[in-house]
């Protein structure tokens, strides 16, 4: 390991990182991220497709280094809501919710809340130096990749995203297949065919990712939401008296942290995991390890410092595969490669080596995003307390006014807007059926892609199917998704994916 | 009888995902298929399309014999019209009678769509937030917006 050259990276990504317009827009982003992360009924993916449109108008630079920041923000808030309200604000919250929320009914919301800060604080630290270590030795790996690479990768990415994600997975994999034809609709790059566009010239350049997101996680979320009874009734919001934990507190703490790192790190890398799993393991882990597993579900901080951590720690590291190798892992990086291809950059090996002050500069301000986070947090506790007040009859308006002006400002165009009532009503009903929307959206921001290496490798090999099988890397790789999907067979993975989807309904 | 208590959450899955992939793979029949060397506009989709045909099927097929499935939740008019219908509302206007005009009738719209609806709270809500998007979106951020019909 080339440790001068890392200093030297990390020193150039600091530079970049800690001047005065990158750190506003740092805060910005983290401090809205965490604004609407805290709100109940809207996650991740919706927060970043909402605020989106506001990065626009910036350079790339800090228009990544803020929608980073939007997002670990989102991932924050979400933990903040289910530790005071007991509603997750995002799914990877689903676990926080269960000793967070015991904790504040005992009066140790505060507590609570300050070993999630450190937890995620440390894991983000972690997470933030792998990507610096191991972000140029898969870079160079991937600069090894041929089309045929390129494209069994993705399909290992699409197959490990349903089948570690949980719900039915020939449903997953048909949302798959939806995405990936909605994504090729609009001009085709070989022949100049507008495909499935009927003569509408807005559809030959394809259909918006930011309207399909904004469609089914904006619009088809809060219908869904405002059809349950749980958001629209009044919310209980435990009272936060001090935050400082106890020393044993933090002595009980130290270990799940570390541990839950561990596992969030690798969970992270993994194609397609998702953070909700990270936090889960971590849980399960938590509770095998204590002397009485039986505190758990009462109040053990363990419960909260473990998965909060695994859930950053991947939240962190999910930026490498992206980052390195151009491949999204989920539907919030997927909207992260959107972003990027709107600022003219195509995510892959060669940001890093063309674009070195990005790249850097981004990885840099994860981790002082991540100080942010803390420092912001903590204080302003009392201002997400009031926030969560506000009822939920009045926010979804304000939300859906936001969205539609997100969406518009795309391209000016009220087309986008149609779209996302399209999607909107689609995602709506695709739900109701089980068919989920994030690896639609995978599935749409990979299409073109998936199409394009397709080609170039069957053209290379001339028209030779085998090319898949007979390069090593890319047989690998498509062995890996056959073992995956084999695994869907196994009894007890099976269990553990029931499991799993319960909890997170 | 096998057709009534059918898993309906797989069957209309299966039967969405036969349409889908039905017209994308049949519609592709308009443009060139290409060979596999050099793969022509229809290719991929019509792969594609025909595996989601595929799994499609099997998802009907499958739901006859999938009992005591809990059926799919029940369709929220109210708010899925009173969202939808907003958004509609603001695409319509946005350009004919800019950002106010079109914000208040979104916020106002939208609103109908919840439950405990409440005319008051609801018009200073909208009042709030159109004055909010305005400041935000056209005076911070510069969004190149018409604010007035007339501007």
């Amino acid at each position: 390991m080339d440790f001068s050259a890392l200093f030297a990276n990390l020193t150039l990504g600091f530079t970049v990182a800690l001047s005065f317009q990158n750190l506003i827009y740092c805060f910005i982003g983290v401090l809205l991220g965490t604004l609407i992360g805290v709100l109940p009924g809207i996650g991740p993916v919706a927060t970043i497709a909402m605020l989106l449109p506001i990065t626009f108008n910036l350079p790339p630079t800090p228009a990544l280094i803020m929608l980073a920041g939007i997002y670990y923000g989102a991932s924050y808030g979400g933990s903040t809501t289910a530790i005071l309200v007991n509603l997750p604000g995002e799914s990877s919250s689903v676990v926080t919710c269960i000793d967070g929320y015991q904790m504040g009914k005992q009066g140790r919301a505060g507590p609570a809340l300050a070993i999630a800060a450190m937890g995620s604080f440390f894991a983000g630290t972690v997470g933030t130096l792998l990507i610096a270590l191991f972000g140029p030795p898969l870079a160079e790996l991937a600069f090894a990749f041929g089309a045929a690479e390129y494209f069994s990768m993705m399909v290992l990415g699409l197959i490990s995203a349903v089948v570690l994600a949980s719900g039915s997975l020939i449903k997953a994999i048909g949302m798959i297949l939806v995405g990936l034809l909605g994504g090729i609709v609009g001009t085709d790059v070989n022949s100049g065919i507008a495909r499935y566009s009927f003569g509408v010239s807005e559809l030959s350049d394809g259909i918006g990712f930011v309207s399909v997101a904004m469609g089914m996680f904006g619009f088809g979320e809060i219908i869904a939401n405002l059809g349950q009874t749980s958001l629209t009734r009044h919310v209980e919001v435990s009272k936060v008296h001090s935050l400082m934990p106890s020393k044993d507190d933090v002595r009980m703490s130290i270990g799940p942290i570390v541990r839950g790192t561990a596992i969030g790190t690798v969970f992270g890398i993994l194609p397609g995991a998702h953070t909700v799993i990270a936090a889960f393991s971590s849980y399960t882990l938590e509770k095998k390890l204590a002397k009485d597993p039986t505190r758990f579900g009462k109040g053990a901080i363990e419960g909260v410092a473990g998965p909060e951590s695994a859930n950053n720690a991947a939240a962190q590291t999910c930026f490498i595969p992206l980052l390195t190798l151009g491949i999204p892992t989920g539907a919030v990086m997927a909207l992260m490669v959107g972003a990027m291809t709107i600022q003219g950059i195509a995510p892959g090996p060669q940001v890093m080596t063309q674009k070195p002050d990005l790249f850097w500069g981004m990885i840099a301000s994860m981790w002082l995003g991540n100080g942010m986070l803390v420092i912001l947090n903590l204080p302003l506790i009392g201002m997400w307390v009031q926030f969560l007040k506000i009822p939920y009859r009045l926010m979804f308006p304000g939300i859906c006014l936001f969205i539609c002006i997100g969406a518009f400002s795309i391209n000016n165009a009220s087309f986008d807007v149609y779209m996302a009532v399209i999607f909107g009503f689609f995602g709506y009903y695709a739900s109701k059926w089980g068919c989920e929307a994030a690896p639609l959206i995978l599935g749409f921001v990979l299409g073109p892609l998936m199409e394009e290496n397709l080609r170039r490798a069957m053209l290379i090999s001339r028209g030779d199917p085998s090319v898949f099988f007979t390069r090593p890397i890319s047989l690998g790789m498509l062995l890996v998704s056959f073992a995956l999907l084999a695994m869907i067979v196994l009894p007890q993975f099976r269990k553990k994916r029931e499991i799993l989807a319960e909890a997170e309904d | 009888m096998a057709f009534r208590d059918r898993d309906r959450k797989d069957y209309n899955a299966g039967i969405m995902y036969v349409g889908i992939g039905g017209f994308f793979a049949g519609f592709a029949t308009n443009y060139p298929m290409g060979s596999a060397v050099r793969m022509g506009p229809a290719y991929f989709p019509t792969i594609l399309g025909a595996m989601l045909v595929m799994l499609g099927m099997i998802l009907v097929f499958r739901s006859f014999f999938m009992h005591g499935g809990e059926p799919p939740t029940k369709t929220h008019w109210r708010p899925l019209l009173g969202i939808l219908g907003a958004v509609l509302l603001f695409a319509f206007f946005i350009d004919r009678a800019g950002l106010i005009i079109s914000s208040l009738l979104t916020m106002a719209f939208c609103s109908l769509g919840g439950w405990d609806f409440k005319w008051k709270e609801q018009v200073v809500n909208s009042v709030i937030m159109t004055a909010a998007c305005v400041g935000i979106f056209y005076y911070g951020l510069g969004l190149p917006f018409r604010l007035f019909p007339w501007s």
